[in-house]
């Protein structure tokens, strides 16, 4: 509840007169809306609209965001319901409607729009009517696809509300039936736009039964053939243009789509624009624009382009257009239904002239001036015909005319009204002039409504009633032409009549009473007009203003006018725009001249006004939120509320019978009534500034579109020129193309007869060729005869020498039987003086046996029996022989294998044999190199005994010097002894020994030495040998360092290879056969003949042993003296001690 | 043909991709199993491929020639090709290995506390009828080389009889089969080491480390003693090298001593006196030596041709 409480005092301060204070609270309900999505704030602010109507809130309500859509909806749903706030409501909605929010497309889905249709088809009050028929006519573009469901809800409506018209049902103010004419009639165009086939075929069948829309029906009718339109794709404001390009209103139909020129036309001339629209203009409106929507003749553009020529298009007379139309539009239902005269209304020529596309083309800029300048713009009048202009003007004053007339109708009450309403800045006399204004102004409004529906109507009722309605008027029309800038109908609605509101303004009863006679003019007008009075184009004349810049500034004193006309209000922006930059209104001086006083005072005032208003925004923060469209509502507003107010405390003296004489409406409801009529106003007003708003949306695209264009159509040119010059160049080409083909046809030529000449010539050598072929072919054919005769003959001779070759056998054949046949012969002589020998002998036998023929046979049969048994054995015998042949045969052959068999096994076996001596090598090899080894080792050994035996010997030799001299001492006593006991035995030996002593002694040693070894291998047996060899060896061993090869030649073979092969490893083994093989010839014959030696030796050794013992015992005797050598002292000091110990031996 | 047929028929892709070794060991066993050793065979089949670990003492014991004797005892190994025979001449040379040794044992020229390698030089100077009178007698060049070899040898040969065997006759090969072409090594290596990268040997010659490489530790030691002592990379490295020396082929030396100049050519090129790269040279790291092999062995068998079987 305190949040709801706050809420409320935060609205109230919504309408607090700070600025700055509003705009914090704006800023703080939009975060709300933004944070809070539940539908109570919304639903407060609706209540507190509906209530108030504040402006802030309104602002709000119309930017709310997607989420609060249907909080919105439903809220104006719901008060849509109640009749007391279903007005405010559908003004709510119309505000929300017309700033097309993002979620516009819900609109069809929400609940609102049928309980909107709903309420438009019971509702019976006019205003409520009115503005709903307003709010859907802004809606239908905005859901063009889904809004079908509802079309039959729209056509209902459309009827009942045409109908209502009609018959004006209740006690329903005429006044406000003309502001529901004008939205029934707008609502007819969209429906008809929008939905044609179907809304067709509902007028059909809805206004078949009654008679007096037979015409409407005709009007109608040829719509039908037109298709649907896919609206789904299209932009609101395209949707918007569509349907006013199929309008069967030309001043709306002319609006769409506008190509500048006709544009610039009318902006050339707005004075004239009046009489531009019933002249030429319109001829090329027709033909390029798109109302007529016929192709852009090319032909057209330049004339049409350049100003120079306008006055020429333009005076054209003004028939053109009746016969043109038709041929150019095909299509276009206006042209068909004969609408296309051209609207005599000014209000499609102003418009025009904002048209921003005038800048892409070239005359845009000396055009463009006068647009801001309307008071200079005359200056191409004068080019035009002078006739034609009158003619022009002419025709303009009579069209507006009725206008006047017809409008006033429907303006007066409300000026009246306004007339005695003062306003709250204190402008009472602003209010009654403005009043004045409008009552004054009636005329021209009744002759643009006369002049629509002139130009609805067939062309001799046109004429009739412009006539009618020129009489009326021509006063009024005539002085204004020469006016110049102001001659257009539009300004004489508007400020013409600001000179009459001076004087009008005082006698209010004055104008009420001229203005009946319009009004009832109008009323008196025959029934059948009003159906067209529906479809009156109620925003012309100020469509046409507001579009106007001229016109826009010129109008802004008499604004209030401009509000009369149920025509939008595109004024406030420029207004706004031309307050808030600060500038002096540049039409000043003309209200000097078109107003007296009391305009200019209205003026000023007003100006200071505003002035002071657009520096207070400047000074406090420019608010955005006050846009110049806002500021105008508001005004109006305002203006209404000041009036309802002064209107609530005036006593309405002047509310005489002239009030309900027309209106028929009680003060009272006066009030409410001009209030009502303002909110009409106010409403068709947004509608009027809703629907411009798409037209400049529309523009700018077509603007791009423009601009696009002519940048291709320069592209064009360009690609144009590149094109002429690539055909000159094309041209050129073919020159030298032709000089080309000359040439070539002039060396074809030479070529051809070459040819030919060539070919003759190939003819002649052919045919001598085939001459040549043919003679060798028979030389060839010849040739081939010959050849199979040398082959016949040939073959002839292989015969002939074949047998001559038989022949030759033959003969020899035949010699050889000759010569046996000789020896035959000779035989046959031979054997035939044998048979003759034999004969004789034959007789010779034949008489022996005769005698003795008993014994022979007998003989020859015993002969005969064994001569076949020795056949037969000796056939026996030879079989035997074949077959000890045939076997031997075998033998040998088998034989013959068998060697071959040995053979591969002699070969096997000595391959073998080789492996096998390898093998045995090998193994010998390394008992060889062990053998080496051995012999290695032994050597190595001796050296080391007899390096041992020489250290010995170093340390022996001296003890045994000193020994033997004892010892010698003793040996020389015991030798006299033995001497003395031995001297029987071995006198004579010792005797012999001593006496060769001298001279044998030194031979005998080395043979002394080999016999004393020799005796011991031979006699000393193995046992002593091993035993004695080491003391021995040392005298050879002794030699071996000095020459070891004497020592084994010529040394010691009987001691050194007895030796050896006894000490080989094994003799059973192998290595040791085999080396026993090996040097057993050698040790064999050695030992043999050693043997043999070592035993004659040991024998002759053995008997001079004896000798040696009994000498050597002496010879140290002798030796002992001298002692010539040490070595030789050594010798035989060891040899003596050897053989003393050896004979000591023997000897025991 | 006959191991060709029996050998998998995918190994001449093994080789294509890249897979070195795969088929080889199978092989070799087939090569191994024929009653007489084809020796060339064998030649060829080392000079191509690494030899497993396990076959080695094996091959080179039947490859390498021992006994320098004149015609009538040509050939033979260590082992003679024919399987028959082997444990007899097994047993020959173990007995001839214990003899000599016992004989060395007996003139206390050696005794328990000698290292092997000592021993090894005695026996072997002994068998060659060169031992000094005393043990203590300074040793000779030669005798430097054998004890390199005979070290780096025990790593590879386990049995001391192998192992003596081996050594002996892998110094013998040295310097008999090998004594003309050995002196020519250096030479050979300026050549190659000029065409892989002439610069790395303008730097040495600028250096005038050209004339002062370790050429004797190279070619004479065959690399013993090139890599720290008792490390597998060692035994690898030598194993493979000396596969090919064994086989016929000393190259494989001057193509090893390229490769590693060219692996260690950054630090050598930093390296600018020849005292020092000597120094480096002579002490390798040992961890890219696997790698120094396999790519010498590339590096030889691009200079020199895949050996091919001759059969």
């Amino acid at each position: 509840m305190a949040q709801q409480a706050n809420i409320g005092e935060l609205l109230s301060m919504l309408d607090s007169p700070m600025l700055s204070v509003r705009d914090d609270v704006t800023a703080v309900f939009k975060e709300n809306l933004s944070s809070d999505r539940g539908p109570m704030l919304v639903n407060t602010l609706v209540d507190y609209y509906l209530e108030t109507s504040s402006q802030p809130v309104l602002h709000i309500l119309t930017t709310l965001q997607e989420p609060h859509d249907k909080h919105l909806l439903d809220k104006m749903n719901e008060y849509m319901g109640k009749a007391a706030s279903r007005l405010s409501t559908l003004l709510l909605l119309g505000h929300v409607v017309r700033l097309q929010p993002s979620w516009k497309h819900k609109l069809s889905q929400a609940p609102l729009l049928p309980s909107l249709l709903k309420c438009l088809k019971v509702d019976t009050d006019v205003v409520v009517l009115t503005t709903g028929v307003l709010v859907l006519i802004t809606m239908l573009p905005m859901i063009p696809q889904s809004g079908k469901q509802h079309l039959h809800d729209f056509f209902d409506i459309f009827g009942r509300l045409s109908s209502w018209c009609l018959k004006k049902p209740g006690h329903v103010t005429e006044i406000y039936l003309v502001h529901l004419h004008a939205s029934v009639y707008a609502l007819f165009h969209r429906l008809y736009g929008m939905y044609p086939c179907n809304f067709v075929s509902f007028l059909r069948s809805h206004y078949s039964m009654k008679e007096n829309l037979e015409t409407f029906e005709e009007v109608v009718k040829d719509f039908s053939l037109r298709l649907d339109f896919g609206w789904k794709r299209l932009e609101t404001h395209d949707v918007v243009i569509e349907c006013a390009k199929i309008s069967l209103d030309p001043t709306e139909a002319s609006y769409e789509d506008g190509y500048s020129v006709s544009h610039q036309i009318s902006a050339r001339f707005p004075h004239r624009s009046a009489d531009v629209t019933a002249s030429p203009y319109v001829d090329t409106q027709n033909s390029y624009g798109p109302a007529a929507s016929t192709p852009y003749p090319a032909s057209r553009l330049p004339s049409s382009n350049t100003p120079g020529q306008l006055p020429r298009t333009l005076s054209s007379p003004s028939t053109r257009l009746l016969t043109e139309p038709p041929q150019a539009a095909l299509w276009s239902p206006s042209v068909v239904c004969g609408m296309t005269t051209p609207p005599t209304s000014p209000g499609n020529v102003p418009p025009e002239l904002s048209h921003p596309y005038s800048k892409v083309f070239g005359t845009a800029g000396g055009k463009g001036t006068p647009l801001g300048t309307p008071a200079t713009s005359p200056p191409p009048a004068p080019l035009c015909h002078p006739d034609d202009y009158v003619h022009i003007s002419l025709s303009q004053a009579t069209a507006t005319a009725p206008k006047k007339e017809e409008r006033a109708d429907s303006a007066r009450p409300c000026l009246h009204r306004q007339h005695h309403l003062p306003n709250d800045r204190g402008l009472e006399e602003l209010s009654g002039s403005k009043g004045s204004v409008t009552l004054s102004d009636l005329p021209g409004f009744l002759g643009d409504l006369a002049s629509e529906e002139d130009s609805i109507e067939k062309d001799k009722e046109e004429a009739a009633i412009s006539e009618e309605l020129s009489e009326i008027t021509t006063a009024d029309a005539e002085p204004l032409v020469p006016r110049g800038g102001f001659d257009s109908p539009f300004y004489r609605d508007s400020l013409p009549g600001c000179p009459r509101k001076a004087h009008s303004a005082a006698s209010g009863a004055q104008s009420a009473s001229v203005n009946p006679e319009p009004l009832n003019s109008s009323l008196d007008k025959p029934g059948p007009d009003t159906p067209k009075q529906a479809f009156t184009p109620i925003d012309l004349p100020c469509g046409g203003a507001s579009e106007s810049p001229a016109g826009s500034r010129e109008r802004q004193p008499s604004l209030e006018t401009s509000i009369l006309t149920p025509s939008p209000c595109k004024i406030p922006p420029q207004r706004g725009v031309g307050f808030g930059s600060g500038q002096p209104p540049p039409y000043d001086h003309l209200f000097e001249v078109a107003l007296p006083k009391t305009a200019h005072h209205f003026v000023s005032k007003k100006t200071e006004e505003l002035l002071k208003k657009a520096k207070g925004n400047a000074e406090e923060d420019y608010t955005p939120s006050a846009s110049p469209v806002e500021v105008l509502d508001r005004l109006i507003q305002q203006g209404a509320d000041a009036h309802s107010k002064e209107l609530s405390r005036l006593s309405l003296p002047s509310k005489s019978v002239d009030w309900t004489h027309f209106g028929g409406s009680p003060p009272s409801d006066e009030i409410r009534t001009l209030r009502n009529q303002l909110l009409l106003l106010h409403n068709q007003l947004l509608y009027e500034r809703f629907k411009r708003q798409q037209h400049a949306l529309r523009n700018r695209r077509l603007l791009r579109k423009v601009i696009r264009a002519a940048a291709l159509e320069e592209r064009n040119a360009a690609m144009k020129d590149q094109l002429k010059l690539q055909e000159k160049d094309i041209q050129i080409w073919k020159v030298s193309l032709q000089k080309e083909q000359a040439r070539y046809s002039q060396l074809q030529e030479q070529r051809d007869t070459v040819v030919t000449q060539l070919h003759s010539q190939i003819r002649q050598l052919q045919h001598d060729r085939e001459e040549f072929y043919n003679q060798s072919q028979e030389l060839q054919t010849k040739l081939v005869d010959c050849r199979n005769m040398i082959a016949e003959l040939r073959v002839e001779l292989k015969k002939a020498n074949s047998k001559v070759c038989h022949t030759e056998l033959l003969l020899s054949q035949v010699s050889q039987k000759l010569s046996n046949s000789e020896s035959v012969q000779q035989q046959m002589e031979f054997l035939n003086r044998q048979l003759l020998v034999l004969g004789e002998v034959n007789e010779l036998y034949l008489e022996q046996l005769q005698n003795k023929h008993s014994d022979t046979t007998k003989e020859v049969e015993m002969m005969k029996a064994a001569y076949r048994k020795e056949l037969e054995k000796n056939r026996s015998h030879v079989l035997q022989q074949s077959q000890r042949l045939d076997t031997s045969q075998k033998r040998i052959l088998e034989l013959e294998s068998h060697l071959a068999k040995k053979d591969h096994l002699l070969l096997e076996q000595k391959k073998y044999l080789e492996d096998v001596k390898l093998q045995a090598r090998g193994q010998l090899q390394a008992a060889e190199s062990r053998y080496e080894a051995q012999k290695r080792i032994t050597q190595m050994f001796e050296l080391e005994i007899l390096d041992l035996y020489g250290r010995l010997e170093k340390d022996g030799l001296l003890k045994k010097l000193e020994e033997e001299k004892t010892e010698a001492a003793e040996a020389a006593e015991e030798r006299l002894d033995c001497c003395n006991d031995g001297c029987s035995d071995s006198a004579p030996g010792h005797s012999e020994e001593a006496a060769g002593r001298n001279g044998e002694a030194r031979p005998l040693r080395p043979g002394g030495a080999r016999g004393s070894s020799g005796s011991r291998g031979g006699g000393g047996g193995s046992s002593g040998g091993s035993e004695l060899s080491t003391p021995e060896k040392p005298p050879n061993q002794r030699a071996g360092p000095f020459g070891s090869r004497w020592d084994t030649a010529a040394g010691e073979p009987s001691t050194s290879i007895p030796a050896t092969v006894g000490s080989l490893p094994s003799s059973k083994s192998f290595l040791g056969m085999k080396a026993r093989e090996l040097f057993r010839n050698k040790s064999e014959s050695q030992c043999d003949e050693d043997g043999v030696t070592i035993s004659s030796l040991s024998e002759t050794l053995k008997t001079e042993l004896g000798k040696d013992s009994s000498m050597e015992a002496k010879t140290p005797l002798s030796l002992d003296g001298p002692h010539p050598s040490p070595p030789n002292v050594d010798s035989v000091g060891q040899l003596r001690i050897m053989d003393y110990n050896e004979a000591h031996h023997e000897h025991s | 043909m006959t191991e060709d047929s029996q050998r998998n028929f995918r190994s001449v892709y093994y080789e294509k991709v890249g897979f070195r070794g795969v088929e080889e060991k199978k092989s070799l066993e087939i090569l191994l199993k024929d009653d007489r050793l084809d020796v060339e065979k064998l030649c060829t089949f080392s000079q191509r491929f690494p030899l497993p670990s396990m076959y080695r003492a094996l091959v080179w014991k039947v490859l390498l020639v021992f006994c320098p004797f004149p015609p009538p005892w040509v050939f033979v190994g260590i082992l003679p090709p024919h399987h028959e025979s082997h444990a007899q001449v097994m047993t020959y040379r173990k007995e001839q290995y214990s003899d000599v040794l016992h004989a060395l044992e007996v003139i206390r020229f050696i005794s328990d506390a000698t290292p092997q390698v000592e021993v090894y030089l005695h026996m072997h100077r002994l068998e060659s009828g060169k031992l000094p009178r005393s043990p203590s007698f300074p040793l000779e060049p030669e005798d430097e080389v054998f004890l390199a070899i005979a070290k780096a040898m025990e790593e590879m040969v386990e049995d001391s009889v192998d192992c003596y065997w081996v050594t002996r006759c892998f110094v013998n090969q040295l310097n008999n089969k090998y004594r003309d072409s050995l002196p020519q090594l250096p030479k050979a290596f300026e050549q190659y080491l000029n065409l892989e990268d002439s610069r790395l040997l303008s730097h040495l010659k600028t250096c005038s480390a050209v004339s002062r490489l370790p050429y004797d530790l190279w070619f004479k030691r065959c690399f013993a003693g090139c890599l720290p002592e008792s490390s597998l990379q060692r035994q690898l490295f030598s194993g493979a090298v000396w596969d090919k020396v064994v086989s016929g082929s000393c190259k494989i030396l001057v193509f090893v001593a390229v490769e590693i100049l060219l692996t260690f050519k950054i630090k050598v090129m930093a390296l600018n006196s020849a005292e020092k790269i000597t120094k480096f040279l002579e002490n390798i790291p040992q961890d890219s030596s696997d790698a120094i092999v396999s790519k010498a062995i590339d590096l030889w068998h691009k200079h020199c041709g895949t050996p091919v079987h001759s059969a």
